[in-house]
């Protein structure tokens, strides 16, 4: 052994329970967060800056919830769930995850045509090598590599920092924005609150936490570490969203120019901040969607195969994990195939997936908080008073928000 | 045949006729091979739970209430017992190790059967039946219809409770059948099957159930990705106490791939002669013999006698990899030679080691390849070489079992060659599979829906339209199925240096690519002939394929050999994908050319 490599060895050591967190937390921001972010910015400008900050904390809690039933009992969520209540709940539970994740894939590869056709690939390209990219890093990579890459992607995020400090926005006009609540007292200003709750807070991101601290071996006595990686990581994702929000409010704002979609913003950013700012935009969503990509399929079927039994992950090849890799292989081309079939309105995929993700999140939080107070299961780790105040409050909020949001939907308003 | 899950939640209903409750588990005793049900948990009034003895109280059971044999004031309660387990508490929907077929498992349901009036459990649900009947009987009802439509039966899989192992579970103080296979019982090789499938925290308990002994053993049966994570996992005194029964060779493995400080601790809680020979084994390369094989050799001298050498052996040499060759060296324990344990046995006990020595001794090198010296042991089929530095001292040897490793190793490199899967041991066929059904399909979805929306561009007419996609599927086919010739032989040929020159291949190549164009020029004109189609585009389609086919051809022998380059190792993409690439640049061609024809021809 060589001190180069021992050094390495320590470091790596050291970062061994840096990773779940922030990967969980940064695929978050995925190609239908971008473009909500970029909407919500052009059309309010900064007015909803201090919604990101007050989510923040609502975010951490429900991830550090997560990550602490893994680490205490070295189980996924979705194996909690069936072993505390039984096969017809915990059914439900993933048909709506799968529904949820294959939409929200479709989204992913929309995104990645989107950032490609800014770059000029057409996405009959761009898409199917992005999703054989994808499938390969997925099954030729043992889990480490896979993480090193996914790392490595959810730094481009800075991208989006940099594209920020380029609008070269009103900066005393932001940090006022974020401390000084505002609210437009319209039904669209409401709608759009609900969606960035919604893609802040996706269901998936708990699955994918917890998943990834059971996987990584990571005990409840090395919890204190591994929580600060969930923590930073969702506190990261946010201000990455914050400054999405920041560039397209001091840029498309003023010049009132509403946006739907990522690309729309990516290319409206162009006359007026720069050609820069559009790749640098670009580079971000296409990082943001390959990262997701990557992500979700393989967070359903790890959830999935656990709950009702069957072999899985990354170490395991197609005769011994046959649901496993066939569940990630047919969702990650199924859903670039979608993206393929002319004609496909991809902002509705989206919408239905922002839909399925909104009813699935007051069930899995309930369940969530069900389990996390079950002493059966946690032992001495159950939550305390003032966490299941702070945990019950968020979750009240995130089903009045989706309730308002389906109605809304329902109703065609907003 | 009762299943649990219909049972949970039925009422129990008194002598009298009056239900006091709800069904909410039932235990077992754990003693026999088909335990019998010895107790009946319910929830009384406001979730009460009460447990009844099934034997005093239970007059009879069936799919819709148990009945007992006394009225509510008859009845005497009961509590647990340690060495009863509870069916729906202990393992409906717990994953259990199935210790016959070797596999982690969740239970969806318990089957249980009535024989004369005592219900015994016969085994856990597993398969995909269990979980249909859980979500509903109706469901599970409909599915084994269409199964018998299909003449085909929907099979139960059952678990019988002596093969069950439970991991939530501690069943040491629980008393079990004689034929009760518990995980750590079983041959170290399937515990590590099992362990590989297990996530850590449900390794770490199984570990708690192995002596030191038996880890040692599991742990070098682990495939080499989970060695290094599973000792890591383990406290540092039991991991250092357990390297230090594993062969050393092995040992030092699993130390190389740990973190710094973790193996500095380690080496420093084991005891000196074991750490100080670890860490010469770590100074060794990686894949020479050096660091594959023991230090643990038993030496003698010319001088000794053979009675001498056998008390040696006995005395000394008892937990050696192997003793059937002994060596023979000079007192700065420079090699001299080889007597085996026959020459020994057929001698007389007085007869001096050197008059039966054979000087003339297979040695490898301390930093030859592992590979050389693993074929040097198979060629002439040696249990053991020894290995010797350059002043030809005796520093080692590499046994028999190193060597099968080494060789697995090196078929699955060639393997990893032909197929770009790096852990591809024992996946000949998985990803044989894999490459050609579900990738292809996909590439076939995605490719039929592209050509799709390119034809409708600029096909002239319908005709027209349906003669280029009737070939589609010839020309990938073609393009694939040649491209995997060209790479095939070129794995074959192995060494770099035996590979036949570029223009040589290239030339062969091109004439069977030559012919086989011709060929399916002759087939393309035939039937479209023969099918009535428009004459432009018969022509257009009959030069269009052979042209594509003869592009893959080439671009088939050019790629991989100038990827392939001089180390072979380096290569590592998917045989599979590369073809599918190359059928995808056919594809392209015969579009393109199609396109460009139908153009000059004018539609």
């Amino acid at each position: 052994m060589q001190p180069s490599t021992s050094r390495r060895n320590r470091i790596l050591a050291t970062l061994a329970v840096i990773g779940p967190g922030i990967i969980a937390a940064s695929a978050g921001n995925d190609s239908g967060g971008i473009s909500t972010y970029s909407a919500a910015g052009a059309r309010y400008g900064y007015k909803m800056l201090w919604m990101m900050v007050v989510m923040t904390p609502a975010f951490m809690i429900i991830q550090e919830m997560a990550g602490r039933m893994g680490a205490v009992t070295g189980k996924g969520f979705s194996a909690l769930i069936r072993e505390r209540f039984g096969v017809r709940p915990t059914f439900l539970a993933m048909l709506l995850l799968l529904a949820s994740n294959a939409a929200c894939t479709v989204a992913e590869f929309a995104g990645v045509a989107a950032a490609m056709e800014l770059f000029g690939v057409a996405r009959y390209l761009s898409v199917p090598i992005a999703a054989a990219v994808v499938w390969l890093l997925v099954v030729r990579g043992s889990y480490r590599n896979v993480e090193k890459v996914l790392l490595g992607l959810s730094s481009v995020f800075i991208a989006y920092v940099i594209s920020a400090f380029m609008a070269k926005p009103d900066w005393l006009a932001v940090s006022r924005a974020i401390v000084v609540p505002s609210v437009v007292p319209t039904s669209g200003f409401i709608a759009m609150a609900i969606g960035l709750t919604g893609t802040t807070i996706a269901p998936w991101m708990q699955f994918l936490v917890q998943s990834n601290i059971v996987d990584k071996g990571t005990t409840i006595k090395e919890w204190r570490v591994a929580r600060l990686d969930v923590m930073v990581g969702a506190l990261a994702a946010n201000l990455v969203a914050m400054f999405i929000i920041i560039t397209t409010g001091a840029v498309l704002h003023p010049a009132g120019i509403m946006v739907t979609s990522a690309k729309e913003a990516a290319n409206a950013l162009a006359p007026l901040a720069g050609h820069y700012a559009t790749l640098l935009f670009a580079i971000g969503l296409l990082a943001a969607s390959v990262l997701s990509a990557a992500v979700l399929p393989l967070t359903a079927s790890y959830a999935i195969c656990e709950a009702f039994g069957w072999e899985s992950g990354l170490d395991r090849d197609w005769s011994e994990a046959p649901v496993f890799n066939g569940l990630y292989t047919v969702i990650i081309f199924g859903a670039a195939a979608v993206i393929l079939i002319p004609g496909v309105n991809l902002i509705s995929i989206m919408l239905v997936s922002q839909v399925v993700n909104g009813m699935m999140l007051p069930f899995l939080l309930i369940f969530m908080m069900l389990i996390i107070n079950d002493r059966a299961i946690m032992g001495a780790h159950v939550n305390g008073p003032v966490h299941n105040i702070l945990a019950w409050g968020t979750i009240v909020v995130a089903i009045a928000l989706t309730v308002l949001l389906l109605g809304m939907t329902v109703l065609g308003v907003g | 045949m009762y299943y649990l899950t219909q049972l949970l939640g039925k009422p129990v209903v008194d002598a009298a006729g009056q239900t006091i409750g709800t069904i909410s588990d039932i235990a077992i005793s754990t003693g026999e091979v088909f335990p019998r049900v010895t107790s009946l948990a319910f929830l009384g009034p406001d979730k009460t739970p009460f447990m009844l003895s099934w034997r005093k109280f239970v007059d009879s059971v069936d799919e819709e209430r148990v009945t007992l044999n006394t009225d509510r004031a008859g009845l005497r309660f009961s509590y647990i017992q340690p060495d009863e387990v509870l069916l729906h508490r202990d393992l409906l929907n717990k994953q259990i190790v199935d210790t016959q077929g070797m596999k982690v498992v969740r239970v969806n349901d318990l089957k249980l059967s009535e024989s004369r009036n005592q219900l015994r459990l016969l085994g856990a649900e597993v398969g995909a039946r269990s979980v249909l009947r859980a979500l509903s009987p109706r469901l599970e009802r409909f599915a084994s219809r269409v199964a018998r439509f299909f003449h085909a039966e929907l099979p139960e899989t059952v678990i019988a409770w002596n093969y069950m192992d439970l991991l939530e579970r501690d069943l040491s103080s629980v008393r079990l059948s004689v034929t009760h296979k518990r995980l750590h019982e079983l041959h170290p090789a399937d515990v590590a099957d099992v362990l590989e499938q297990l996530s850590p925290s449900q390794r770490a308990k199984v570990f708690e159930h192995l002596d030191n002994a038996q880890a040692a053993d599991a742990i070098s049966e682990l495939e080499d990705a989970f060695q290094a994570d599973v000792i890591d996992d383990l406290g540092s005194e039991r991991a250092s106490d357990i390297l230090e029964m594993m062969d050393p060779d092995d040992a030092a493995d699993i130390i190389g791939d740990l973190p710094y400080d973790k193996a500095e601790a380690l080496l420093r809680l084991m005891g000196v002669d074991q750490s100080s020979t670890i860490r010469r084994l770590l100074g060794y390369k990686e894949k020479t013999a050096g660091g594959i094989m023991t230090p643990e050799v038993t030496t003698v001298t010319e001088e000794m006698t053979v009675q001498q050498v056998i008390e040696l052996l006995r005395r000394e040499a008892a937990d050696n990899e192997t003793i059937y060759y002994i060596y023979v060296v000079e007192d700065d324990s420079s090699l001299v030679g080889v007597v085996s344990l026959r020459d020994l046995v057929m001698s007389e006990p007085e007869t001096t080691v050197r008059d039966i020595v054979h000087r003339d001794v297979f040695t490898a090198g301390v930093d030859d390849d592992q590979e050389d010296v693993a074929e040097l042991m198979s060629k002439y089929d040696l249990l053991a070489v020894p290995v010797v530095d350059e002043t030809g001292k005796l520093l080692g040897i590499v046994t028999v079992d190193d060597a099968l490793d080494v060789l697995e190793e090196e078929s699955a490199e060639d393997l990893a060659l032909a197929t770009g899967a790096d852990r591809a041991l024992d996946t000949t066929d998985a990803w044989g599979w894999l490459g050609r059904t579900s990738g292809w399909l996909t590439i076939w979805g995605v490719t039929g829906v592209c050509v799709a929306l390119l034809l409708g561009r600029f096909a002239p007419t319908l005709r027209g339209l349906f003669a280029i996609v009737l070939f589609v599927p010839l020309v990938m086919r073609l393009a694939e199925e040649v491209s995997a010739h060209s790479l095939g032989m070129l794995i074959e040929a192995g060494d770099p240096a035996e590979r036949p020159p570029l223009h040589r291949r290239l030339l062969v190549d091109l004439l069977v690519g030559l012919g086989i164009a011709a060929v399916s020029s002759l087939i393309v004109f035939g039937t479209l002939e023969a099918l009535g189609e428009p004459r432009k585009a018969v022509l257009v389609v009959t030069a269009a394929v052979p042209v594509s086919v003869l592009a893959a051809t080439i671009a088939g022998t050019l790629v991989p050999y100038i990827a392939l380059g001089k180390d072979e190792t380096s290569w590592r993409v998917p045989s599979s994908l590369l073809s599918a690439g190359f059928a995808l640049l056919a594809l392209a061609v015969y579009l393109g050319m199609a396109a460009y024809l139908t153009g000059v021809l004018g539609a």
